[in-house]
């Protein structure tokens, strides 16, 4: 019986650790090695401050894009570059900042074979300062169903009506307006009310029991 | 208290084809009366239904009209008024409406005089009403954009039902901690105002 001895590429030692990428290599990710290693750092910089404010939020044109075509640079490239940083910085970001360090992270970057001088940038992207703002996009973007955007309320005491002569029963008249656009009005009579006042104040202690239970639970 | 009936020719004829009425037939047309009561428009009996009193009664088509329209204006005054019953029965009898008859008017009123009530004090010019109340409390744990995630999240579902058209419609709505907060906050203070009221 012989034994074989397998040794890793970078010769990195934890081979218990999924990288930040996942179990396999993005196919984004493995078709960007090539190119990437001929890149002039100036326009590595540029395509990936594209990427930031692509991730951040606001709109890009596909003019900046091109405008950083050159003769080496061709269209097929550049698509293919930005395609690749882009999956790899989304990789990345969809770890909170608690459950990846940068040390892991540029040790993955050098599995990956990216230029160690592309190393620091990457690293500033994902830990440094503009990530409270993807995160916020993140959570802004999410798929939700409407929220209430504004409630209008009333409450209204009918006191004599053509068919009942006393009524003094109040009412509460309620104009919600959703964020989808939709506006909603209704009567809510006193009973079913209390009920919705007691049901959400009963969310409200479940979603706060919930909290306090599930951060001494699930471990990052 | 104010007359509730003031006695025109018509609630004169009425009056004597009241007495002339047979006396067992008399509770169940009442009966029949207050429970179509609150309904707004619907008929308190059918086409058929009155082509058979006509028959039992041996009654006119006009004269079993003037009969059952003036019994329900008798019942919707009294309902409209919230009439004690020994009042309500004090101003029949000065209709010169037979005391047996005046009787049986006045018990099937004490019957069912708070249900009625109640049913009425519901009606609305308002059609749509808030009716179901639904909830669901979700924590989510990831998104496309982001993994280990621990956001709780409420669904609320409510169910509107328009009165004319019977018609439901669901609002489906979404709150955050934060969002549901601010919501708890404005149904305090309505509770606040008809809290005031009373």
């Amino acid at each position: 019986m012989s034994i074989v001895q397998v040794v890793g590429s970078g010769g990195s030692v934890a081979a218990d650790r999924t990288p930040f990428y996942g179990v396999r290599v993005p196919n984004e990710v493995k078709s960007l090695v090539k190119p990437l290693s001929k890149l002039d750092k100036q326009v590595f910089r540029k395509i990936l401050q594209l990427i930031v404010s692509d991730i951040e939020g606001s709109d890009i044109e596909n003019a900046e894009l091109k405008s950083l075509e050159t003769k080496e640079l061709n269209e097929e490239t550049l698509h293919t570059l930005y395609m690749g940083l882009h999956t790899l910085l989304q990789c990345a970001l969809r770890h909170p900042l608690t459950s990846i360090k940068q040390e892991a992270f540029k040790e993955d970057l050098q599995d990956l074979q990216v230029p160690k001088e592309f190393h620091s940038d990457l690293a500033s992207v994902v830990f440094g300062s503009r990530r409270p703002q993807i995160e916020r996009n993140s959570l802004d973007s999410r798929p939700r169903l409407p929220q209430l955007e504004n409630l209008k309320w009333r409450v209204d005491v009918a006191i004599s009506t053509s068919v009942l002569n006393r009524v003094l029963d109040p009412t509460v008249f309620m104009e919600m307006t959703l964020s989808n656009g939709k506006l909603h009005s209704f009567e809510v009579p006193v009973s079913k009310f209390q009920e919705l006042r007691y049901n959400v104040a009963y969310v409200l202690k479940e979603m706060e029991d919930l909290e306090k239970r599930n951060i001494l639970k699930i471990q990052d | 208290m104010a007359l509730m009936f003031t006695a025109t020719p018509s609630i004169k004829k009425a009056a004597a084809l009241i007495n002339a009425l047979d006396a067992s037939r008399f509770p169940l047309i009442l009966s029949r009366i207050l429970q179509k009561i609150h309904l707004k428009d619907e008929r308190t009996f059918s086409e058929e239904e009155e082509e058979k009193l006509q028959s039992a009664l041996r009654l006119s088509a006009p004269d079993l009209e003037l009969l059952l329209q003036t019994l329900e204006f008798f019942l919707q005054q009294a309902a409209y008024h919230t009439a004690k019953p020994v009042v309500l029965g004090q101003q029949l009898q000065q209709l010169e409406i037979d005391e047996d008859k005046v009787k049986a008017i006045v018990e099937a009123w004490t019957n069912s005089a708070k249900e009625i009530v109640q049913k009425l004090r519901q009606c609305r010019l308002n059609h749509k009403q808030l009716e179901d109340i639904n909830w669901r409390l979700n924590l989510q744990m990831a998104q496309a954009s982001k993994t280990k995630m621990k956001l709780p999240n409420a669904m609320f579902e409510l169910g509107i039902k328009d009165e004319n058209t019977q018609e439901k419609e669901k609002i489906k709505l979404e709150f955050t901690h934060d969002e549901l907060y601010a919501f708890y906050n404005q149904l305090e203070t309505i509770q606040r105002q008809l809290d005031s009221l009373s």
